[in-house]
């Protein structure tokens, strides 16, 4: 039987005892995730995919899983759709849905890992909103310690940066979630990859600049205003959300990213130079 | 129009940026930034005051004249309602706040 639990009993009782097999838990930009399921190759393919982010915490929002035909996830030709919004959002891909309650979630329609994917990232795209983080089309590296974002849609670069940076560096090269916490934007890792394949490290970096990318024969970052930062942004946030007061949560997320973080927009060639641009 | 009172579309996301006005709009989610003036006459739009009221407030304000200050005000909040941004008050709204 499938462990439907949010925590109570078991990890009261215990606290060290290791989830059913049934259940995965995971943590993405601090927010812990309870996969449940009984299709036992969907759960041990979501456990390869999001190795390096395992949680043994108290987890917080049980996800329950159910199996169902193969869909592609989002790309070229996949129909995806919120069918309603606000409390009982719900989200469909390719009949595979999302079903969001005030306190658990439901995936129904699961036909691989990859839509698996796809839904846990709309689910979390609505659960770090009230968390004051966001999720952003970008590459983010770490170096000296200072997450540089790199942001920008399919084909802007991200997967050549994330390339061209140093083995380990790479907290995501697709899919980046910033969060303020403690009076300054982290950048989370991801297990959302892309193109280079990057795994994520389940980390958080203080974030040194966002830079909106943009392919060109020079090297320059170019430091935007506020309301530039926004409109660069916008367009690059995973956003599904439809209600008022989703909308306003994002909306005042967005702009305080815009008005406290360094935003650039980076003129830059595929090669190395670009941290000499950026350092400069 | 200058005798109703326009009021905000209450399912528009709005906030500041660097002291002016950014909306989203409702049916599409587009961004739409007003200049200083504009984020002035959007923040007087509650459906308490006419779009007159809003120019003479405008006009003291900013210092210009009341013609130029209505002829502004009577256009962004055309434009604002044609967005569906701004949506027509009821005119009584207002004679019960002057009184």
């Amino acid at each position: 039987m499938c462990y439907a639990g949010s925590g109570q009993g078991l990890l009261e009782t215990t606290g060290v005892q290791a989830p059913p097999s049934s259940v995965l838990r995971i943590e993405i930009g601090q927010i812990p995730l309870e996969l449940c399921s009984e299709d036992d190759q969907l759960l041990s393919a979501a456990r390869d995919r999001y190795a390096g982010f395992r949680e043994c915490g108290r987890p917080i929002w049980p996800v329950t899983v159910r199996a169902g035909k193969k869909v592609q996830p989002f790309g070229e030709g996949v129909q995806a759709e919120i069918v309603s919004s606000g409390p009982g959002f719900s989200f469909q891909l390719n009949g595979a849905w999302l079903r969001m309650g005030a306190a658990a979630s439901e995936f129904d329609g699961v036909g691989s890992e990859y839509t698996l994917d796809s839904l846990l990232r709309v689910l979390l795209s609505m659960l770090l909103l009230p968390q004051r983080g966001f999720l952003l089309h970008a590459a983010t590296v770490v170096r000296d310690g200072r997450a540089s974002v790199f942001t920008g849609r399919s084909g802007a670069g991200k997967s050549t940066i994330a390339s061209l940076s140093p083995t380990g560096s790479v907290l995501t090269d697709e899919i980046s979630l910033l969060r303020f916490v403690d009076g300054q934007w982290y950048a989370y890792g991801t297990p959302f990859w892309g193109e280079f394949r990057a795994e994520g490290m389940n980390r958080r970096v203080p974030v040194a600049g966002i830079y909106r990318l943009v392919q060109s024969a020079d090297g320059r970052a170019e430091p935007v205003a506020a309301r530039e930062a926004m409109r660069l942004l916008l367009p690059n946030v995973l956003f599904f959300a439809r209600t008022r007061q989703e909308r306003q949560q994002l909306l005042e997320i967005i702009a305080h990213v815009a008005e406290t973080a360094p935003v650039y927009r980076l003129h830059f060639r595929p090669d190395v130079s670009f941290w000499e641009v950026i350092a400069g | 129009m200058t005798e109703t009172a326009p009021i905000r579309n209450p399912s528009a996301a709005w906030t500041t940026v660097d002291g002016d006005v950014v909306i989203i709009s409702p049916e599409d989610s587009v961004l739409h930034e007003l200049n200083a003036t504009a984020s002035f006459i959007w923040k007087q739009a509650t459906g308490e005051r006419t779009g007159r009221a809003i120019a003479e407030m405008l006009a003291s304000e900013y210092e210009v004249a009341p013609e130029t200050a209505l002829t502004d005000t009577e256009e962004l909040i055309a434009h604002l309602m044609g967005k569906n941004l701004l949506l027509a008050g009821p005119p009584a709204v207002e004679a019960q706040s002057d009184a």
